[in-house]
């Protein structure tokens, strides 16, 4: 039995939160600073003839305007970024100017002082023109549009032969749209000259606080470790607050380095939606072949990616995509191709998911659609076919029993049970000829998701633990807060390993001076990889502890124990020590070190190739969800009634933080299937704030119920592994499912707004 | 064109100010430089988001919205000033702390203000009617799933104990 | 944000002599949710130098029953419109539209005239107050002068208001206790959003069932707000049945094509709007 973790303990982070106390990036100001404003593109795409800076110079408590030629080092960062346009412009959020002002009115002034002359350039503005392209090419150094190292693939069997074999062939294509993360804080940094010596320290709402600090060294021309980069508390953050953020850092680097004054940059939201990455759009192309008693022979796949101006994240992502490409089925045969193509628009990026929701929404929705042609159940074609203990996944890995988990026939049968799936669906389908508008659906869908990041990249982060002589804790990881209560998690991981009460703990804030580069806050893997970190390195705290404990307790290390604040040996308990005494006498009396760094190091997963097959991942979380809703088929309206949901994650490091991960994930999936969208014409990016970027409101928000499967798996600390993204995913297919339920419409374009729901078409604007 | 400075008196968590303030400055602006109450936050400047949410005499509103002269001879309360003077917090944010309706936090002041005026003008309200007066503050991480329960558990905390702090 | 000079007038007639002074120069503000927006894209025009708050006017900010009639002062606010008992028993329809308004905040914030002269066609309490035959007092220096609500628009956003006047009042005649009326809304998010579509209807029927008065008005759909006259014509003096409340709901919405022309949303907000209207009629009519 835990004593801490496992339990629902109040966040560490909460009193400041709620008290207005905790300061975000736009509320840090530096006594001197100054206010930095970019000036962005006019144009999607176009050569830049002249940037003319002196009028904006010329007034009054303008201190430096900067261009690309202003900047010391490199002016391209990683997924070729510039800094500043330099000749050309690729999309409508290229920055082109930055002014330094003394005042955040005299830079807003100046940067419309900021005169470029254009020479406006065709450009290509969708996947279509993308794919077929080669005249208007996005970056001239590359032959086409396709995003290097973004091809991924799967092969496994035979497709031909499994089409052969299958009974009915359904070919489908599902599309998805630009979204914006849409965290209510607005991007910010401070940028402060480092007082001792050449560098610069950056704040602000970073996400990824290692890219950033690599990539702003190269850019100043400096050394990584004249770079410190340090996370303000961010408000929401969900994958998104990286490009941008390092853009932003970057030209305030300059400046401060330039001015040798601290500088501050704080986006507006149209800004933010102009500059931050999005959810890549997909195109994904589907051929599925199954027998007549529902069996799935074989899934081909071709998925275009729209990966924008630049790119840092396709690479990735699609690698990801292709992991998941034939959903959490046993199919023999495989064949996938996803591909990420640059188009002269807003760009994609992290956002929480990262490839999955794009995919689970085709998968699912082909499921559904496979089921319907032969006459099943929804539940029956998932039960037949999904992954259970055994089996081999599409990458050749086995779901060995006791290593890795299988729960999703168990969880899917329940689910249906418990939401009366098969009786509603059927009554529901009844109903779709009656007379009242309001149509009712229901939907399923479930998922497998790889844990952390696997074979995408090297899974290593850290953690600094360091015990003082008051018996207080400081706990810093190397992967970031961000609202998600991951830091509450590493605390209830250090208390029960140390075997003290949570309120010794306190955080650092994520500091690249502190911490050993953890890699990015992505995939899940703040507790799989950052949780495990914090247990090494309470572990070998505790070893220190115990070493000095024996010698004063006169037993073999091997009996002691740490709980409730003491440490005794177990078969003599009535004498105990307080954890203070222990901690006083390794600092004081013998000099022991009390600070250990946590190193977690999983080793790297090899694929092949050529194949794509191998150990994708360590471990996987699984998820099941039946929606429910209304559907006015006489406007289109959609209102979601009930999102029931299931999620298979380990153990719950603190099962309210983990259903609150849940719920937000649901909803935001809600928002992603029916109102959400970004919308560019021509390059131009029409929607620009939160009127017209509709994220779910309180009014909109269905009954949810969250139910978590616990399991002993083996892989993160105490068996827990992913949480974060594994709540959204599920919702858009269910939603899609639901409302072909509800009115025999079959929609395969995401969002399911008024019009598409209406007329089952897209209309242009 | 040279605009000349407005004098600003203004009640702001119980105390008063005289200022001397910008005729375009909005009341956020105001509240977040001049007085250094950064508990009000930005998130779209175009009253959509109520993240500068707060209450001026005694209506809940979004401080973006409103320009700084406007808010002459107002009384104000800011997430600052629901703490009582010893530091009690307020059983709204008691209740926002006990049921994990707080992620990233950046929402909660306003949303925090936005349950204020609705408890004040109804104690016990359905569900229904919490989700109604906070439909105007958008919250991206929780799913509002456990704001709803804080804002329950606040009303009950409210009707058994009295309210002791600024509330 | 643009620049100005904030001025807080301490009473209606120094608000109109300021009027008069700058003219175009100047801006009124009340609950500025509106131009705000606009000061902060700098949409209005360079020669602004002053903005007259009026929001704290107790002179505007007030509903009251005179005769037969509900007068609402302009600074009064959507919540207030909303909460209102008299316009909950008169109006019904008003209260109905003030209330779906933005958002909280926003309602506590926006004045009734705001909504009108900023002349959104997706404004919510216009087609509301077109359907009650509202009337707005305009009040330039100590003149005033009438006008039907409806005239006052002339474009999407404008107003034909000269910049040294500014509403007064809005009035209109209570409701008969027969009259139904009815305020639906269609949005893509369920709060915080501009309407899609929004339609208001004011109806009343005699004891043979007979029509004997019909208004209808609709936001969003049209360049301009306006009443639906042949529509309404079809059921005057009718009977009224399902039949022709299908005809009727037709009729708007081969209105709204006659006035918006074929625009890239016809497809959808013709068939919308006909059955919208169908259920709104619904609602009021008695049908055979």
């Amino acid at each position: 039995m835990y004593k801490i973790v496992n339990k629902s303990v109040e966040r560490i982070d909460v009193y400041e939160k709620v008290t207005g106390k905790a300061k975000y990036g736009a509320d840090l100001n530096c006594g001197s600073q100054l206010y930095a404003k970019t000036v962005y593109s006019r144009y999607p795409h176009a050569k830049i003839l002249k940037i003319d800076t002196k009028e904006a110079e010329g007034l009054e408590g303008v201190i430096m305007v900067i261009t690309a030629k202003d900047v010391p080092g490199n002016n391209i960062m990683f997924g070729k970024f510039p800094v500043l346009a330099q000749n050309e412009v690729k999309y409508i959020g290229d920055g082109v100017a930055v002014v330094a002002a003394e005042s955040k009115e005299i830079a807003e002034k100046a940067a419309k002082l900021v005169r470029v002359e254009y020479e406006e350039l065709p450009g290509v503005f969708d996947l279509e023109e993308a794919k077929v392209e080669n005249s208007k090419r996005v970056h001239s150094e590359i032959e086409n549009n396709f995003i290097e190292h973004s091809h991924h693939l799967l092969r496994s069997g035979d497709v031909e032969k499994g089409f052969k074999e299958a009974e009915v062939i359904l070919e489908r294509t599902y599309r998805t749209q630009f979204v914006d993360q849409a965290y209510i804080e607005p991007e910010a940094v401070i940028v402060l000259p480092d007082p001792y010596k050449i560098g610069v320290e950056i704040h602000g709402s970073i996400q990824n606080p290692y890219t950033i600090r690599e990539n702003v060294a190269t850019v100043l021309g400096l050394k990584i470790n004249q770079v410190r980069v340090i996370q303000s508390t961010i408000g929401g953050s969900f994958g998104g607050k990286d490009e941008s953020v390092m853009l932003m850092a970057a030209r305030c680097a300059v400046i401060a380095l330039k001015t040798g004054r601290p500088v501050k940059m704080v986006l507006t939201r149209e800004e933010s939606f102009l500059e931050s990455s999005k959810r890549h759009p997909f195109q994904a192309n589907y051929k599925i072949g199954a027998k007549k008693d529902g069996s799935i022979v074989a899934v081909e796949n071709k998925v275009y990616v729209q990966g924008g101006a630049y790119n840092n994240k396709a690479s990735f992502a699609n690698w990801r995509a292709s992991i998941h490409a034939a959903g959490p089925y046993t199919i023999p045969h495989i064949k996938t191709d996803i591909y990420g193509l640059y188009t002269h628009t807003i760009y994609g990026g992290a956002y929480r998911g990262f490839s999955a929701p794009q995919m689970v929404f085709a998968t699912e929705s082909l499921i559904d659609e496979l089921a319907e042609e032969l006459k099943m159940s929804p539940q029956e074609i998932r039960l037949k076919n999904c992954l259970k203990p055994g089996d081999e996944m599409g990458t050749g890995q086995i779901l060995l029993p006791g290593k890795i988990p299988a729960p999703l026939e168990k969880m899917i049968r329940e689910i249906c049970r418990k939401t009366d799936f098969e009786s509603k669906r059927k009554k529901y389908i009844q109903e779709r000829e009656g007379f009242n508008p309001l149509k009712k659906g229901i939907g399923l869908s479930c998922t497998f998701r790889g844990a952390g990041l696997g074979g995408e990249g090297i899974d290593t982060a850290s953690a600094t633990v360091t015990i003082d002589i008051d018996g207080s804790i400081l706990i810093q990881s190397g992967l970031v807060e961000m609202g998600q209560g991951m830091r509450t998690a590493h605390a209830q991981i250090v208390a029960e390993v140390l075997g003290v009460s949570l309120d010794r703990i306190t955080f650092g804030n994520t500091d690249t001076a502190v911490t050993m580069d953890s890699g990015a806050t992505v995939a899940s893997r703040g507790i799989l990889a950052g949780g495990n970190a914090m247990l090494i390195a309470a572990t070998e705290l505790l070893q220190r502890l115990h070493q000095q404990a024996s010698i004063m307790l006169n037993c073999n290390i091997e009996n002691l124990i740490s709980e409730n604040e003491f440490i005794f040996n177990k078969s003599k308990p009535d004498k105990k020590l307080t954890f203070e005494e222990v901690v006083k006498e390794c600092l004081k009396g013998q000099g022991l070190s009390l600070s250990a760094q946590g190193w977690y190091n999983p080793g790297p997963e090899k694929l092949s190739p050529e194949t794509g097959r191998g150990k994708a991942y360590p471990t996987y979380s699984y998820g099941t969800a039946v929606a429910e809703l209304r559907v006015d088929v006489q406007t289109g309206k959609i209102n979601v009634e009930k999102i029931t949901a299931a999620y298979e994650i380990g153990k719950a490091i603190n099962p309210q933080i983990a259903k609150s991960q849940f719920y937000g994930g649901i909803l935001q999936g809600v928002g992603y299937a029916i109102m959400e969208e970004m919308r560019t014409k021509d390059g131009y990016l029409k929607t620009k704030n939160f009127d017209d970027f509709l994220i779910p409101s309180s009014a909109d928000m269905p009954e949810m119920e969250v139910t978590i499967y616990e399991s002993d798996d083996p892989v993160g600390p105490f068996g827990a592994k992913s949480v974060g993204e594994l709540g959204i995913e599920l919702i858009a297919p269910a939603l899609a499912n639901a409302l072909y339920n509800a009115t025999g419409k079959r929609i395969r374009e995401l969002p399911l707004n008024l019009e598409r729901v209406l007329l089952g078409k897209t209309l242009k604007k | 064109m040279v605009t000349k400075k407005i004098e600003l008196n203004i009640k702001v968590n119980n105390k008063d100010y005289k200022l001397l303030v910008s005729p375009n400055k909005r009341l956020l602006d105001v509240l977040r430089e001049d007085l250094g109450l950064n508990g009000v936050k930005e998130g779209c400047g175009i009253g959509e988001c109520g993240a500068c949410t707060i209450v001026m005499n005694g209506k809940n509103i979004c401080s973006c919205m409103v320009l700084a002269g406007q808010a002459e001879g107002a009384e104000i309360i800011t997430i600052e000033g629901l703490t009582g003077p010893e530091g009690e917090l307020h059983p709204l944010q008691e209740a926002f702390m006990e049921t994990g309706a707080v992620q990233c936090g950046f929402c909660t002041p306003g949303m925090i203000l936005s349950s204020l005026v609705l408890l004040r003008n109804n104690p016990s309200p359905t569900k229904e009617e919490i989700r109604a007066a906070i439909s105007g503050n958008f919250c991206r991480c929780t799913g509002y799933q456990q704001i709803i329960e804080a804002v329950q558990l606040a009303a009950e905390k409210m009707r058994k104990g009295g309210v002791k702090v600024n509330g | 944000m643009q620049d100005f000079n904030f001025i807080k007038p301490t009473n209606l007639e120094e608000v109109s002599s300021l009027l008069i002074n700058y003219k175009d120069k100047a801006r009124l503000i009340a609950g500025g949710t509106d131009l705000i927006i606009a000061l902060r894209e700098e949409r209005l025009p360079s020669n602004l130098e002053i903005i007259i708050d009026i929001s704290h006017l107790k002179e505007l900010d007030y509903i009251r029953e005179e005769g037969g009639y509900l007068r609402i002062g302009s600074g009064a606010t959507h919540v207030e419109i909303a909460q209102n008992e008299l316009i909950k028993r008169y109006a019904p329809l008003l209260s109905q539209a003030a209330s779906l308004i933005g958002s909280p905040q926003i309602r506590n914030r926006g004045s009734i005239a705001g909504n009108i002269v900023t002349a959104s066609p997706a404004a919510d309490a216009v087609p509301a107050l077109i359907v009650l035959d509202s009337r707005l007092v305009i009040r330039k220096g100590q003149e005033k002068r009438e006008e039907l609500l409806q005239k006052v628009f002339v474009g999407p956003y404008k107003v034909n208001l000269k910049s040294d006047e500014l509403v007064e009042e809005i009035y209109f005649k209570k409701l008969p206790q027969k009259a139904k009326s009815d305020f639906s809304k269609l949005v893509r998010r369920n709060a915080v959003d501009k309407s899609r579509v929004n339609l208001a209807v004011v109806a009343q029927q005699n004891e043979d069932k007979k029509v004997i008065d019909i208004k209808i008005s609709a936001g969003s759909i049209t360049p301009l707000p306006q009443r639906f006259k042949e529509a309404e014509d079809l059921l005057l003096g009718e009977i009224p049945t399902a039949n022709l409340i299908q005809k009727t709901g037709e009729k708007v919405a081969e209105e709204m094509m006659v006035k918006s022309g074929y625009r890239w949303s016809t497809e959808y907000k013709e068939p919308v709007v006909k059955s919208l209207m169908v259920r709104a009629l619904n609602r009021v009519l008695e049908v055979e």
